[in-house]
């Protein structure tokens, strides 16, 4: 007998859906299975005997069973079919009733008990599954959450296969199926911006950065307080949009990193890779590959900390992701498109001392800072919107009182507020922040009075600015204009705009 | 590179320069490219710290261009740091300098002084005891010091921490009975503890350029100075009548202009400290003084006054 169930393949950030195909006929016992199959997938018959045996599922009599999955032309890899495989065959040697598996997809890995474990990706198989008029998706108990957080489809969480055979034999519905949405965690961070004393132009450059999502380069001597202020970023970071927080959860269901309990991430993500990490890991790989930190950051904070100390692959291969927002990763198998619309923010010495320009501390040679600047490539400081230096803190800073400094509240609604405004003006766009306004829309987005255009055109004729540095800086203003609640941008704003800029080199010797 | 002829100058030569001749401890040969300090001329020997910072920079710059508007030679080490800065305002103040090496004469070290030590060759000379195609060794570099002295009426240091080579060159000064001048710094700051203590053991002052070349009138014929006060005087003044009515500046950026420290470079922050305004609005008149070429930046956010043309 014939008999199939649909089912889904992971491909780089795209789901495809597949259909399993089970025949059960005379012939010499054996089980056959085709269908450009990994190793991952070829070991599932193994896995599908053993519970079958477990759960004492004996076949009547002996039978050639031939599993083929369609479409052949896409390879299968991972552990999701050992579910559907099972249901397939059970269905075509009769042991479930005909039609049940009609409209029905099943993801999910066997264990040799016949439990059902836990799988990557659910949640946008269940997205697809909706999309493609799924009647009923059938999930691990384990992943319920996430496959339900998808609305207007029906969804069943099995513990073991045999929960599964019951309910599409006798509809008996499993009572771990009775879950309670769940709750939005609260965020507490235990930091404040409060706790950062003097450092004024670096936390006046972090709100500019949240509320805009511009790129932040931090430079300072060691101990000045970057990597602090680095840490209370999240603290300020503007609220998800529900279809912001749709994209990030799946990603980190594909990356097989969402809570169990938690499947929706309600707060922006904040990835802080070690300088060690390799290329890869950085923007994604594998045979297909897997999204890395860049696209784990997406929507949120990538913080390198000593961006210099980084690899110089590792940092040319950010070029393409932070102006293209997406990185495309080309493997024979295909090529692979995951989101990364992150925002940089990284923090370096000025010299491999770190005290330079203070004399009386740095000696290192000028040779020693040349080349340690060096490291950070033109392009890449390029598509830095901003740069500011945070001074070693003074003593006196230390001792004023934390209450003359703005909270993490204070900032984040003073952020809020221009955030409504960002919103307000993208309203049916696909822009989301005043740094992703694309060259050509600069003059729609960003009017000018007529003494801001007159100063833009006076120091780009005199700085030999590039025209990407020139945009860079309308939209920094963009953003400051925002947090002053001005509707076009006037050259005061135009003026602290250009401040932030990262001029050609970090640091000039004249 | 053109083809340079070295020079090679015996003890007894008579253009062996005089002001070695009498001194013990002197090389039997010189090699020079370009010429040799003039005899009769006032020569000032400037000396200081390698890795100095922006206020060193600043006034080794200004010393040295103050000193060759006034026809005074320079002679220095074409180290990187003060040594450089210093024979870089001589020759853009159109004087003459000269460069003791610690390699031979055909040696450019550091390599990133290439253009000065062409240009040095030009406008004065390059000088070594060793022989051409020498090494730069370290442990030549303290001796060339004593020729650096030798060759200079006075010697002046610019920037010195107090285990530095400079005070070498100010001992073997001091042994050669030659005048010492020492840049007064702050209190406690490293790069100014050698000069403070060279001051206390009762080297000159060297609180301007003019202070040093006062110490020289009574010795050459170093022109009247008056002129010079007055040009500075006037070039102050200029500066403030251009503030003034400079129409690219707001009021805010005029005001603020006056709290910028004089010498010393400075952060947003440090100047936020100075005045009672929102870092947003200090920081927008940060740009319009750069943009209007009242203030530089040296990178790294830190910026200072430029000297105005």
């Amino acid at each position: 007998m014939y008999a199939t169930c649909l089912s889904a393949q992971i491909l780089g950030m795209e789901i495809i859906p597949v259909c399993v195909e089970a025949d059960a006929n005379e012939g010499l016992p054996q089980f056959i299975m085709v269908g450009s199959l990994g190793t991952a997938v070829r070991e599932s018959q193994d896995r599908i005997r053993a519970a079958f045996r477990n759960l004492h599922l004996t076949t009547p009599r002996p039978l050639r069973i031939t599993v083929n999955i369609a479409p052949a032309d896409v390879q299968k890899s991972g552990t999701g079919f050992d579910f559907p495989i099972a249901l397939a065959v059970l269905l075509a040697t009769s042991r479930l009733p005909r039609g049940c598996l009609d409209g029905v997809m099943a993801v999910g890995e066997l264990s040799l008990s016949g439990m059902l474990n836990r799988i990557r990706g659910v949640l946008p198989i269940a997205m697809k599954a909706k999309e493609t008029g799924v009647r009923l998706l059938l999930v691990p108990r384990d992943n319920l959450a996430e496959a339900r957080s998808v609305e207007g489809l029906r969804v069943m969480g099995f513990s073991t296969l045999r929960e599964a055979i019951d309910f599409l034999a006798d509809d008996v519905i499993p009572s771990s199926n009775d879950m309670e949405t769940p709750r939005q965690v609260l965020n507490s961070y235990g930091v404040d911006f409060r706790d950062i004393r003097g450092q004024s132009s670096a936390k006046r450059a972090a709100l500019i950065a949240v509320t805009g999502f511009h790129n932040l380069l931090l430079v300072g001597p060691p101990g000045s307080g970057k990597s602090m202020l680095a840490s209370r970023i999240p603290t300020i970071l503007p609220s998800l949009t529900g279809e912001e927080s749709l994209e990030i959860s799946r990603i980190y269901s594909i990356a097989g990193l969402l809570d169990p309990d938690h499947p929706v991430i309600g707060t922006r993500p904040f990835r802080h890779p070690h300088h060690t990490i390799s290329p890869q890991a950085l923007v994604g790989g594998g045979k297909i590959p897997v999204p890395g930190e860049i696209s784990l950051a997406h929507r949120g904070v990538l913080f390198l900390d000593e961006l210099p100390e980084f690899s110089r692959t590792c940092l040319e291969t950010l070029r393409q992701p932070l102006e293209d927002r997406q990185i495309i990763i080309s493997r024979v198998t295909g090529s692979f498109h995951f989101p990364a619309s992150f925002l940089l923010l990284a923090a370096m010495n000025p010299c491999p001392c770190g005290f330079f320009p203070d004399r009386a501390r740095c000696q290192c040679t000028e040779f020693e800072i040349r080349k340690y600047q060096s490291r950070l490539s033109k392009p890449l400081l390029d598509r830095i919107d901003l740069r500011v230096e945070c001074p070693p803190v003074s003593f006196e800073d230390l001792q004023s009182p934390a209450a003359d400094e703005l909270s993490s509240k204070d900032i984040r609604a003073w952020s809020e507020e221009a955030r409504k405004i960002e919103l307000a003006r993208f309203e049916g766009t696909k822009i989301h922040f005043n740094s992703e306004i694309p060259a050509p829309d600069i003059g729609r987005y960003c009017p000018m009075t007529a003494e801001a255009s007159l100063f833009l055109e006076r120091t780009f004729d005199s700085s030999n600015m590039s025209a990407r540095a020139c945009h860079k800086i309308i939209r920094v203003a963009r953003t400051i204009a925002d947090l002053d609640g001005s509707e076009v941008i006037e050259k005061k704003h135009l003026t602290e705009a250009f401040l932030y800029r990262t001029p050609e080199a970090i640091s000039q010797f004249s | 590179m053109e083809n340079v002829t070295i020079r090679n100058i015996k003890r007894d030569d008579d253009s062996y320069p005089g002001r070695m001749k009498m001194l013990p401890q002197m090389p039997d040969e010189l090699f020079v490219i370009g010429e040799l300090p003039a005899e009769h001329v006032p020569t000032i020997g400037m000396v200081g710290a390698r890795a100095c910072d922006g206020y060193g920079q600043k006034i080794a710059r200004e010393f040295g261009t103050a000193f060759a508007r006034c026809g005074i030679q320079v002679i220095s080490g074409m180290a990187v740091g003060i040594d450089g800065y210093s024979q870089e305002g001589a020759l853009a103040g159109g004087g003459k300098t000269f460069a003791v090496l610690g390699s031979g004469v055909d040696v450019c070290y550091p390599e990133g002084h290439r253009t000065l030590y062409e240009k040095i060759q030009k406008k004065g000379g390059v000088i070594s005891e060793l022989p051409p195609g020498t090494a730069p060794l370290r442990r030549n570099f303290p001796l060339r010091n004593r020729i650096i002295s030798a060759l200079s009426d006075l010697v002046l240091v610019i920037e010195a921490r107090s285990k530095s080579g400079s005070l070498i060159t100010a001992d073997f000064a001091l042994e050669q009975g030659k005048t010492v001048f020492a840049v007064p710094g702050r209190v406690g700051d490293q790069l100014s503890d050698g000069c403070n203590y060279l001051i206390a053991q009762g080297a000159g002052i060297a609180w301007s350029a003019d202070a040093v070349i006062e110490e020289l009138l009574s010795r050459g014929q170093v022109p009247s100075l008056k002129t010079l006060d007055q040009k500075k005087e006037g070039a102050k003044r200029a500066l403030s009548e251009k503030i003034a009515q400079d129409p690219l500046l707001s009021d805010e950026a005029r005001a603020l202009f006056y709290r910028v420290p004089e010498t010393d470079f400075f952060t947003a922050d440090d100047l936020l400290a100075r005045c009672s305004c929102p870092i947003a609005v200090v920081a927008s008149c940060i740009t319009e003084l750069l943009c209007a070429g009242y203030l530089e930046e040296i990178g790294f956010g830190t910026y200072r006054r430029k000297e105005q043309p």
